[in-house]
């Protein structure tokens, strides 16, 4: 993959291009704003960008503007975004953003999650790939704002795991690897779960995803 | 021997059991002999109010009492005792209000010099000790993957070793910066410095109750008063969560100039009552350092309805 970083933090920075080049990489340019992140893929048009939702000048969320920015005009570059927090308000904003450019290839990460390094570059990979690759946190607050309660509440608690890892953004096989059961578990349990919330079944992983995801934003 | 030489232990201190008992001579003297041993003192306007006041009375009742047993000059110690009562009223009761002026300037410095030093807090914590362990953690994370690789090429005992402290060390720095995110949080939410109304819908979508969200804030309030009041839907969305077996709850946030006001309702069971220590106590007394009010109707049963009302600045 050929990947652009922007991360304020010098530390952090030089971990995650080691990290990326470690993992066979490579890394165009690692900047440390968001005028800088958006020079830079203008000019190498990478695979991914990897975007901490904090930087200067404001400190706020211009990675995130950042983001939905390239989402709009490089949609062939996937954004991976990270932060300290989660901010239900940030995930709305970004898969808005997503769904709005008709691809996926966002994720919005916890910046933990950085430290596992294989997961991390597995959720790169996704995102690369116009996947999604949403935290565990992000899903439990987003199936805790769902205002669909009654038809998650019809899902067996096998049911609601799958869905979870399903809506962050992990393909059949990952979330088989995640549960210890088979593949073919897995399988039934996302049909079940389509039928039970009344979703049209469909085989492409990124656009499960989304309908999952449009499921439990609407 | 070492008996007899204690009482003479005291005089060798000196200097500091000196200055102790003078101290408490001077305590021990009447006011007027302090007066003329430390006039610079007296010299404040409260200093003489006080000294006013105290001998304005004395000389007022003596002079009430010379005058019951017919001693008629009294009068003159009852006409110099109540001018020195006006005295004292002019230096200490007059200038109140001109000193409550002054202390509400002074607490609204302090409250928003806090709120900004708390952010400061934050933002360094962010830029320091979060990022500094997100690297060692991402460091760590490396470690473990390249070493876990060599010990299932070679298997040496040693190297399984290794692995393990590393694999250790790794998670105690994820758990680090958990913590770590915990507490910046807890001192000044990130989220805040986007706005009152974008914070509080961030806070309503990640309650574990559905929240719904009336937000009408055509400008903002003080930082300092939009930290309080995030604290406080915070602390009562979570109280709706923890202890009403609400379904729904619901949040407004208005803000008309010069009062904020943020209501939280919910459909549970009721009976929430401020409490000594607990976190409705906490709460009202965070608003009252700002001169605002919590009002809590939580009839057993319900519905709950707290509201916090704050001025728009400190």
């Amino acid at each position: 993959m050929r990947i652009v970083i922007a991360e304020d933090s010098a530390v952090v920075r030089a971990g995650l291009a080691e990290i990326l080049a470690d993992s066979g990489h490579e890394v165009l340019a690692a900047v440390g704003n968001a005028a800088g992140l958006l020079a830079a893929v203008n000019e190498h048009h990478p695979d991914a960008a990897v975007v901490d939702v904090r930087m200067p000048p404001g400190y706020t969320d211009e990675g995130l503007r950042a983001a939905i920015s390239i989402r709009r005009d490089h949609p062939e570059t996937g954004v991976l975004m990270f932060s300290q927090y989660i901010e239900t308000r940030y995930t709305a904003d970004l898969l808005g953003a997503a769904s709005g450019g008709g691809a996926a290839g966002v994720g919005y990460l916890l910046k933990d999650r950085v430290a596992d390094v294989e997961e991390f570059v597995e959720a790169l990979s996704r995102v690369a790939a116009g996947g999604t690759a949403l935290d565990p946190e992000v899903v439990t607050q987003l199936l805790a704002a769902s205002r669909h309660t009654d038809g998650l509440g019809t899902l067996t608690a096998r049911e609601r795991e799958v869905l979870a890892l399903m809506a962050e953004g992990r393909s059949n096989g990952a979330i088989a690897g995640t549960l210890f059961v088979s593949e073919r578990a897995v399988e039934k349990h996302v049909a079940n779960i389509f039928s039970k919330l009344g979703l049209a079944p469909s085989d492409a992983d990124h656009r499960r995803v989304l309908a999952v995801l449009r499921y439990l934003g609407s | 021997m070492p008996m007899t030489e204690q009482p003479s232990a005291p005089q060798l201190t000196g200097g500091i059991s000196h200055s102790a008992s003078s101290e408490s001579v001077a305590r021990a003297q009447p006011l007027a002999m302090r007066i003329l041993v430390r006039p610079s003192v007296y010299r404040h306007p409260r200093a003489w109010g006080s000294v006013c006041s105290v001998a304005g009375l004395w000389v007022f009742v003596l002079g009430i009492i010379l005058c019951s047993n017919r001693f008629w000059w009294g009068a003159a110690l009852i006409a110099v005792g109540a001018l020195e009562l006006w005295i004292a009223y002019r230096l200490l009761v007059a200038p109140l209000p001109e000193r409550v002026r002054e202390l509400e300037r002074s607490r609204a410095h302090v409250v928003d010099d806090s709120a900004a030093r708390l952010r400061r807090i934050e933002r360094d914590l962010h830029d320091g000790a979060q990022a500094q362990m997100v690297a060692v953690a991402m460091k760590l994370g490396l470690a473990t993957k390249k070493l876990s690789a060599m010990a299932g090429r070679t298997g040496q005992t040693d190297l399984d070793r290794v692995l393990e402290l590393v694999v250790a060390a790794h998670r105690g720095a994820k758990e680090a910066i958990a913590e770590l995110r915990d507490l910046a949080r807890g001192i000044h939410p990130p989220v805040l410095d986007q706005g009152l109304s974008t914070a509080l819908t961030s806070l309503a979508a990640s309650s574990e109750v559905p929240v719904e969200l009336m937000v009408d804030m055509p400008d903002r309030p003080s930082a300092a008063i939009e930290t309080i009041a995030y604290f406080c839907a915070a602390e009562l969305l979570a109280n709706v969560a923890k202890h009403s077996g609400a379904q729904h709850a619901r949040l407004e946030a208005v803000h008309v100039p010069g009062l904020l006001r943020v209501r939280v309702s919910d459909d549970g069971t009721g009976g929430a009552r401020v409490e000594a220590r607990g976190g409705l106590a906490g709460l009202a007394e965070r608003v009252k350092t700002v001169d605002g009010r919590l009002q809590v109707s939580s009839p057993p049963g319900g519905p709950t309805v707290i509201v916090a009302e704050l001025p728009s600045h400190a």
